[in-house]
């Protein structure tokens, strides 16, 4: 008798546990759903962010709130760390694109893509490599043929750290063009976006950046781009005019995709409502307007090719980073 | 210049239009108030607008950002005057000379001279903003990384020289700043400093955090002591908001000589309202007949870095209106709800989107207007605050003073920092170590150490780059008269009292 009690007293505790859990399935989502950009107000992840904040709740495809909160620094690591304590919670998203994988490779943090739960990957961008107007490289190839001849006679420059994104496609093109010593390739790292600054001013020679970030001023023609990353031309956005690396000769492409993750350990139920709202929010001409204005291509990759695609690419990350010897020991 | 002006008259049609007056008020109202609570600075206020101005339409999104910019210039020296806790950054200065006047039952003079102040700075940037935007943009853009490791060396070094008798404490006090922006994870190599494992820390100790503790906790630690002091007394009786003709005559040429200063370092992208109100502090001082009135409360000491802060708040809608590049925190926020609202920023905006770009700059000058009509009335309230007990007061100081550093970073490892720096701030006024270079330190630290490495870099190691060009030639010129200075005026003084003998 005493033991049929603990079993029903443990049964009812179960139940009294789960029972809200299966209401929360059912009305999922019922509160506010947290959105962060890791990074701060204004740049490409936020703007992502917002996007998809904006556009979910404008198409009704989610009826609830969802503020966007910027938590920048340490290029996304700092986010990624304040995201394991968010283990298990089902109303938090976020975004991440390559330097999810790289602060890892390069030992920024301890976190990596599997400290977080996938959901999506929706657009790429790709990289451009910018130079002012008056300057005499009219090609990415005689970049190439000038860093040959002396490894420091061009000063290239980026908006993200030593050894993440602008410097990793800068370097992937370099070595498939064979360019030998990398590691003596200069990289300098400039905050804030303030590289097209510096760009204008004539105090660096090339900017390794992101196509939409450099949009309004190549369209004035201040700016001109050299090459892409993209595999073939984008159908639309700057990248459309502009030649990729491939059709200069150098078998090479970056791709900078974006991708929307929830927390480590995110309810299965949670997982399936945004895998099921994204796929739908990407067919939305909301969301089409929203990427063409701002350059961005649709590349739309449900959770089991996104985490698949992640794996590919973390391999490949780390090959570059080692052979540069900025992975982490 | 007609077509200047056709295109201004364009701006004014659009802005003067009610709903659009209603945002500019909206904005600036807000921006004041935003302004006014310790942490929460321009850049924050604009994003918690961002999705708001969704529904405003371009025109009305930027025309309310803008005014949020601005009036938080307002609203941040309310704090650091009536109860030395600067609002934000740029307030900071605001509180050496609005603090000591109000402990001289000067608030009221005080309130309406920073209103002023921050009026005609404003005024005067924006006139500027119409007719020299494109020459400045491309005036800034001549500054690389060496002319900037140069500018924020020559504002270290004034700071820190400011008062000669304390210039041992001063750069001890800098050099705690510079110490302190060495923390977080090193752009240019990727490593983590000093953060112990704390990724918290891997961000860097943000200087708002900093300012926080020394003042508003400082501040309130202080008081412990006195605050069951019989002694300890209030003001009760409020005068009316305004100052004396004395007053103006001592300000104007400080106002004067601190707008076009502000405008311009508001127009380097990464300089920013702080840098521009501690540097037109300085130069006052240091051109000032009585320089030892300074931080006494004197009026120009207030009236030159409130000029200062509003006239960079509108120097740094320069590189983001021309270029499409962000010159501040707030203008990157701004610029990416451009990019929300389908815009495309950059030089292209002025002729693709006439009425948002000159829209906004027209709502300048009507925003201006209101908030000096507005800022009256609402400091006659403030100045109230005085007349709260220490004991209801210091509470709710401190309970502000941790809703801001959270609202920052949202991370409670900001709360240690906070009450860390609290307690240093007790240390450094026992110490006599001035506040303004440490935290100057804190703020420039981190760009003047990576604009050196850069510049290096582009050099390919040759120290050259720092003197290879008239602009870095000029900042070395001023870095060092301005740290010899104080030596050579009483030098001066002493020989000229020494003759008259």
């Amino acid at each position: 008798m005493y033991r049929i009690n603990r079993i029903l007293a443990a049964a009812i505790l179960v139940a009294l546990i789960a029972a809200p859990a299966f209401a929360q399935a059912k009305n999922y989502p019922s509160k506010t759903i947290e959105c962060y950009a890791p990074s701060g107000a204004g740049g490409g992840w936020d703007l992502t962010i917002r996007t998809v904040s904006k556009t979910l709740t404008d198409t009704k495809l989610v009826n609830v709130a969802m503020p966007v909160e910027n938590k920048s620094g340490g290029g996304g690591a700092v986010f990624l760390t304040a995201l394991q304590s968010m283990k298990g919670k089902d109303n938090v998203l976020t975004v991440y694109s390559p330097p999810l994988l790289l602060i890892n490779l390069n030992g920024t943090t301890p976190f990596s893509y599997k400290n977080t739960t996938p959901l999506a990957r929706l657009i790429t961008d790709y990289g451009a490599f910018v130079v002012r107007k008056d300057s005499k490289y009219t090609s990415i190839a005689q970049v190439i043929e000038e860093l040959r001849k002396s490894t420091t006679s061009v000063k290239i420059g980026g908006n993200s750290a030593a050894g993440s994104m602008d410097h990793i496609q800068f370097l992937v093109v370099a070595k498939a063009a064979g360019v030998g010593n990398l590691k003596a390739i200069q990289f300098i790292s400039f905050q804030d976006n303030a590289g097209a600054a510096q760009l204008l001013g004539g105090h660096i020679d090339l900017l390794s950046t992101g196509l939409g970030d450099v949009r309004g001023l190549v369209e004035s023609g201040d700016l001109r781009v050299l090459a892409s990353t993209a595999p073939s031309r984008p159908e639309y956005g700057v990248g459309k005019d502009v030649p990729t690396v491939r059709e200069q000769g150098i078998p090479a492409d970056f791709s900078n995709w974006r991708g929307i993750f929830g927390p480590p350990e995110m309810p299965a139920y949670a997982v399936t409502f945004w895998r099921d709202a994204l796929g739908k929010m990407v067919k939305t001409p909301e969301w089409k307007k929203a990427c063409e204005n701002n350059g961005w291509v649709q590349s739309y990759a449900d959770q089991p090719d996104f985490v698949k695609f992640l794996e590919a690419q973390n391999a490949l990350s780390k090959d570059i980073l080692v052979e540069l010897g900025m992975a982490k020991k | 210049m007609n077509e200047i002006f056709s295109q201004l008259l364009l701006g004014f049609e659009v802005a003067l239009t009610p709903i659009n007056i209603m945002w500019t008020t909206l904005g600036g109202v807000l921006g004041t108030i935003i302004g006014m609570l310790p942490g929460l600075g321009p850049a924050t206020g604009v994003a918690v607008l961002l999705p708001l101005t969704f529904k405003m339409g371009p025109v009305g999104a930027m025309i309310t950002m803008a005014g949020v910019y601005y009036g938080a210039m307002f609203g941040g020296s309310r704090a650091s005057i009536l109860l030395n806790t600067p609002g934000d950054g740029a307030a900071i200065a605001t509180c050496f000379d609005g603090y000591p006047m109000t402990q001289k039952g000067r608030a009221e003079a005080a309130l309406a001279m920073s209103a002023v102040a921050s009026f005609i700075g404003g005024m005067i940037a924006n006139v500027a903003m119409v007719f020299v935007a494109v020459p400045v943009a491309k005036f800034s853009l001549r500054f690389g990384p060496a002319e900037y490791t140069l500018l924020m060396l020559f504002a270290l070094a004034a700071t820190a020289a400011m008062s000669k008798e304390k210039i041992l404490q001063g750069f001890i006090g800098m050099t705690f700043g510079l110490m302190i922006s060495t923390v977080g994870l090193d752009g240019l190599t990727g490593v983590n400093r000093f953060t112990f494992g704390v990724l918290e820390l891997m961000g860097g100790v943000d200087f708002l955090i900093i300012i926080i503790g020394i003042y508003a906790l400082g501040e309130v630690f202080k008081s412990f002591k006195s605050v069951h002091d019989p002694s300890f007394k209030m003001q009760t009786k409020f005068g009316k908001i305004k100052f004396t003709k004395e007053d103006w005559k001592r300000s104007w040429p400080a106002i004067l000589r601190s707008t076009p200063l502000g405008f311009f370092i508001g127009a380097l992208p990464g300089a920013g309202g702080t840098m521009a109100a501690l540097m037109a502090y300085n130069n006052e001082k240091n051109i000032s007949k009585h320089p030892e009135e300074f931080g006494q409360g004197a009026v120009e000491g207030l009236a030159a870095p409130e000029a200062a802060n509003n006239a960079s708040s509108v120097g740094a809608l320069i590189p983001m209106m021309t270029l499409g590049i962000p010159g501040s925190g707030t203008t990157a926020v701004m610029l990416g709800a451009l990019l929300m609202l389908g815009l495309q920023p950059g030089p292209l905006l002025f002729q693709k989107q006439p009425e948002v770009a000159w829209g906004m700059i027209a709502s300048m000058f009507i925003g201006n207007i209101i908030l000096l009509i507005v800022n009256m009335p609402m400091a006659s309230i403030l100045v109230r605050v005085l007349a709260v007990p220490a004991k209801v007061l210091y509470p709710l100081i401190l309970g502000l003073a941790f809703i801001g550093t959270y609202a920052i970073t949202n991370s409670i490892v900001d709360f240690f920092i906070l009450i860390g720096f609290g307690l240093i701030g007790i240390f450094l006024e026992k110490a006599k170590i001035p506040t303004s270079p440490l935290i100057l330190g804190g703020i420039v630290g981190a760009t003047m150490e990576t604009s050196f490495r850069q510049a290096l870099m582009l050099s390919d190691g040759s120290p050259k780059i720092f003197y290879g060009s008239p602009i870095t030639v000029t900042l070395i010129a001023l870095t060092v008269f301005s740290i010899a200075w104080p030596f050579v005026s009483s030098g001066l003084k002493r020989l000229k009292a020494s003759r008259s003998v």
